[in-house]
């Protein structure tokens, strides 16, 4: 524990309180939903709304290429390799981060920035793959990433919403960590935005209008139930599953319009593209979908690696203070994980370019919100950054963490075929120092 | 060295029992088929389950069809299937169906599909020659094991080598869990946790047949030495023998580190891609893991993988589940079946024909996947046929054939020119095949499958469209239960039932104000239906 600087503590008999609250009021409104042929929960409003609040879901504000922890969140000012920038102190005395991050300095109360990860792997493809689904695959076995995971572990069976979104417009980089439902099966695997803020093939065609498409739709329905009839397979059930989903995520075509936003909370996250899905990501956890993934790119600097980082950096910081601020003025964020994440961060050495390389061995992420004791720094590089010093992360570690965070246990077991495969890597233990 | 003196009599041991079923057996001379029905019926009787029915006869026809040649019946097929009254009508049209280009071209796809799913290449262009030539399995293996890569013939094999050369450790557990139907990749960091059998000897043991290939220019090539190394969970460095997943060492003396200039310095000539490919090893260990494996006494592992695969495949359950896990602790459902099933394979010289045909002309292959009487019983009984996803290509093809006009096949072509026409549309649905995921066990239909049929351009222009040659464009010209009829004769491959006339009927009433909608709404239903996304 002695790696964690907890300079802000929230660990009132009011939180534990808050905790227990909310356990007994997710266990009634559980029951509840038990009874839903009754009475329509989603028309209740107070209810809804407050099943909804209490959902656990996450945000992976993904920086494609491996953002930089030296001009992030682990500055060197001074140090031979620390580049042209300051570090300045923030909201949680004793914590300094770079000073092209001022507005996330003055949230720091809600943010655990991990200074120690050690991932071992320098490669885009491998270490994106590593780094989304926290371990590597192994033979005759793909594994779920941590979208697909939390849509199975947060999401609803029958959820009228998607249960894992990933925008990733930029190119470069976008086959390296493409989502992936690995053994879990297409049912967890994402809707993925590429090149438009409307998912595809989920807008009706002109040819069909909407009544036709709702017939058409039950007469396959009552044809495909004929048909099950005494067949029992959990494949043919999520067949019927996948499209008794489709006119409700239909309907859910507008959580990815920001042009229903108040201009005040638009201007707020800023004209960017990455401004924007983070707002689309806003309102999508808003309506219960459990994970959305924001991809920006392309922090892979090894050139010019300051420009580069002085143009991106302010974004980040921008959008990312203006996601925690909206999150928790709703009243979301105690539910909601932010997590900022790359493949890898960058080498302390400046190379002759001014740019900085790949760099596995010690580098940072920060984790927000939802189970997060924030206002913290867990583990520490050495004085240049080239290594660890203290609290050595690996993926695994960091995966075990965040779904603790989010009220998952990490050694739970899915089943391929008959044998038992556990959440992370048998052993694997979550750094109880950053839960709060 | 001690883990290995454990292990060792233990696998003998299970060797031993397992040749020595195989003698008390039942005696070869039997058909595939008799014996598959013999012991799958006694386990029957033994778990007091009385199997569900035979299926009906165009429900045989699509299940044959659908996995020998991998698309549905058209509707001549289905018609003459069931019109005739030749009491082996199914035989012939096993034999029909196997004897088609059509069969070759699907077999190649789902090789294909179990060999190279997770990599980005393929080995099907090899596959439809070796296929086509009725290769045996053992040939196909050492193919593509020791492809030449200087037969231009050859070579297209080398992709399921060159695809996992950059990772040995992936290489050496995905051939164990192809070829041998073992996964001894825990065994890499420890001994197996739960299985005796496997220690880290068998995994660095199998890795040791693969740690001197490499890839120089595109092209593969193998070292004459190399040594693998690995550290005990007690910290104990050790050095792997060459040694099989029977225990079963290979005596070599090139057990030693690669001369740094061969290994690590290529030169800059062997690295450009039109140099020819490096010099052959003058000892090569693939060649003897090749060689080994296929011995007699080394063999079973080999032989039953590929009888648990094809079965697997036919049946949608494997006689030993998962796949990967054929060890001495996850036993068979069928031991004796599966015993016999490895021996006769492997005498009639792995010919993937007889066992296919076996396998599809048995009874138990042919039940109803109804069970209306109770609890569904377990899969491993075998007692009622499995719903099973269609592949992407079985679905893509299918998808093409059912909105096609049926007069596209008539009766009256000849078998080289309905041929040729089936191997158009196949070609023209492979595009479409991208679209879907290959299903594994416990497969789960994405909504984003759901989405694309529901609003998708592509099926819209592609499946639903009402030109001269497709079966919207003749069913426009029909009056409505005549469409109705030809609709899920065409579609469902099965006349309709009095029900689904009604339903459909009722439906085209309701829209009579747009009969063309209605129309293609009844097409779209039907492509969409569950009946059609499966195979039953």
């Amino acid at each position: 524990m002695s790696h964690l600087r907890r300079s802000h503590f929230c660990g009132s008999p009011m939180h534990a309180l808050d905790r227990r609250g909310f356990l007994g009021l997710a266990a009634g409104a559980a029951a509840f939903a038990a009874d839903m042929t009754q009475l329509n929960v989603l028309q209740h409003p107070l209810l809804a709304g407050e099943m909804k609040k209490q959902q656990k879901r996450c945000i992976l504000l993904w920086l494609a290429g491996g953002a930089s922890q030296l001009e992030t969140w682990d500055p060197k000012p001074g140090a031979p390799t620390g580049g042209p920038f300051r570090a300045i102190p923030t909201s949680v005395p004793g914590i300094h981060i770079s000073e092209l991050m001022p507005e996330m300095a003055k949230r720091m109360k809600h943010t655990c920035i991990v200074r120690s990860l050690n991932t071992r792997n320098g490669d885009h493809g491998g270490a994106a793959q590593l780094m989304m689904r926290g371990r590597r695959d192994e033979a005759n076995l793909k594994y779920p990433d941590l979208g697909a995971v939390l849509a199975r572990e947060l999401g609803q069976a029958d959820s009228q919403v998607p249960d894992y979104v990933s925008f990733y417009f930029a190119t470069e980089g976008r086959g390296s960590a493409p989502g992936s439902a690995g053994f879990l099966g297409s049912r967890y695997a994402p809707m993925e935005l590429y090149t438009s803020m409307i998912p595809e093939n989920i807008r009706r065609l002109d040819g069909i209008d909407d009544l036709d498409h709702k017939r058409r739709g039950e007469l396959r329905e009552s044809l495909s139930k004929q048909f099950a009839k005494g067949r029992a397979s959990s494949s043919l059930g999520s067949h019927g599953e996948a499209y008794q989903r489709v006119r409700g995520l239909m309907a859910s075509e507008k959580l990815f319009d920001v042009s229903r936003e108040p201009q005040k909370i638009r201007e707020k996250y800023g004209p960017t593209l990455f401004g924007e899905q983070a707002l689309a990501a806003r309102r999508l956890i808003e309506a219960g979908v459990p994970f959305v993934r924001v991809g920006r790119a392309w922090w892979d600097s090894h050139g010019e690696n300051f420009e580069t980082h002085r143009e991106l950096v302010p974004e980040l910081d921008h959008v990312m203070s203006a996601l925690l601020d909206d999150l928790e003025q709703r009243g979301l964020l105690e539910h909601t994980l932010v997590i900022t994440l790359s493949e890898f961060g960058r080498t302390p050495g400046i190379n002759a370019s001014l740019g900085r390389d790949h760099f596995a061995s010690a580098w940072s992420a920060t984790l927000s919100g939802c189970g997060i004791q924030g206002g913290s720094v867990y583990g520490k590089t050495d004085a240049k950054g080239e290594r660890v010093a203290d609290g050595e992360v690996g993926a695994a570690e960091l995966f075990a963490t965040i779904y603790r965070a989010l009220g998952i246990n990490h050694q739970k077991n899915y089943h391929v075929g008959s044998r038992p495969v556990p959440l992370t890597e048998p052993g694997t233990k979550p750094i109880k120092a950053l839960l709060a | 060295m001690r883990s290995r003196h454990l292990t060792l009599p233990l696998l003998v041991l299970g060797l031993t029992c397992s040749f020595a079923r195989s003698a008390e057996i039942t005696p070869s001379g039997q058909t595939v088929e008799q014996v598959v029905d013999r012991y799958i019926e006694s386990s029957l009787q033994e778990a007091h389950v009385t199997p569900a029915p035979p299926a009906d006869d165009a429900t045989i026809l699509r299940r044959l069809t659908l996995d020998l040649v991998g698309r549905i019946p058209t509707v001549e097929e289905t018609q003459a299937f069931l019109a005739s009254t030749n009491p082996n009508k199914r035989v012939e049209r096993i034999d029909r169906l196997m004897n088609s280009p059509g069969f070759v071209r699907h077999q190649a796809t789902e090789f294909d599909a179990m060999l190279m799913n997770g990599t980005k290449g393929s080995v099907r262009a090899y596959l439809l020659v070796a296929l086509s030539e009725s290769r045996s399995w053992d040939r196909i293996y050492r193919e593509l094991m020791l492809p030449d890569e200087n037969d231009a013939k050859l070579k297209p094999a080398g992709e399921f080598l060159r695809q996992r050369v950059r990772d040995l450790d992936k290489l050496t557990a995905e051939v164990s869990c192809l070829f041998f139907g073992v996964n001894v990749s825990c065994a890499r960091c420890h001994d197996h946790p739960l299985v005796a059998d496997w220690k880290q000897d068998h995994f660095f043991g199998m890795k040791s047949f693969f740690s001197r290939t490499y890839e120089s220019g595109g092209k593969l090539a193998e070292r004459d030495t190399g040594l693998v190394k690995f550290k005990t969970t007690k910290g104990i460095e050790r050095q792997a023998k060459m040694m099989f997943l029977t225990g079963k060492i290979v005596p070599t003396d090139t057990l030693k580190e690669t001369p740094a200039d061969t290994s690590k310095k290529k030169s800059k000539k062997e690295g450009e891609k039109k140099a020819p490919p490096p010099p052959a090893p003058k000892f090569s260990a693939r060649a003897e893991l090749v060689k080994l494996s296929l011995e007699p006494e080394q063999r079973d592992f080999f032989a039953r993988s590929i009888v648990n695969r094809v079965w697997h495949r036919l049946f949608g359950y494997g006689l030993v589940m998962p796949l990967d896990q054929m060890h001495s602790e996850n036993a068979p459902s069928h031991p004796e079946l599966l015993d016999w099933l490895a021996r006769d394979t492997a005498e009639h010289g792995y010919d993937l024909r007889r066992l296919i045909r076996g396998l599809v002309s048995s009874n138990a292959y042919a039940r109803d996947s109804r069970w209306e009487k109770g609890e569904t019983p377990r899969a491993a009984l075998f007692a009622v046929a499995r719903v099973r996803p269609l592949a992407p290509m079985q679905l893509a093809v299918s998808l093409r054939l059912a909105v096609a006009d049926p007069k596209t096949f008539p009766a009256s072509l000849t078998a080289d020119e309905f041929d040729k026409r089936m191997a158009g549309l196949e070609s023209n649905a492979s595009g479409m095949e991208r679209l879907f995921e290959q299903p594994g066990d416990d497969f789960q239909v994405g909504v984003g499958e759901a989405l694309l049929f529901s609003n998708g351009e592509r099926i819209q222009k592609e499946l639903l469209a009402d030109g001269g040659d497709r079966l919207l464009g003749r069913m426009q010209q029909l009056k409505n239960d005549e469409a109705i009829d030809l609709a899920v004769r065409t579609i469902l491959s099965r006349p309709p039932r009095a029900e689904e006339k009604k339903l459909l009927g009722d439906y085209l009433q309701q829209c009579a104000a747009k009969p063309k909608d209605a129309r293609q709404q009844i097409v779209w239903a039907l492509l969409t239906s569950a009946e059609f996304r499966f195979n039953y």
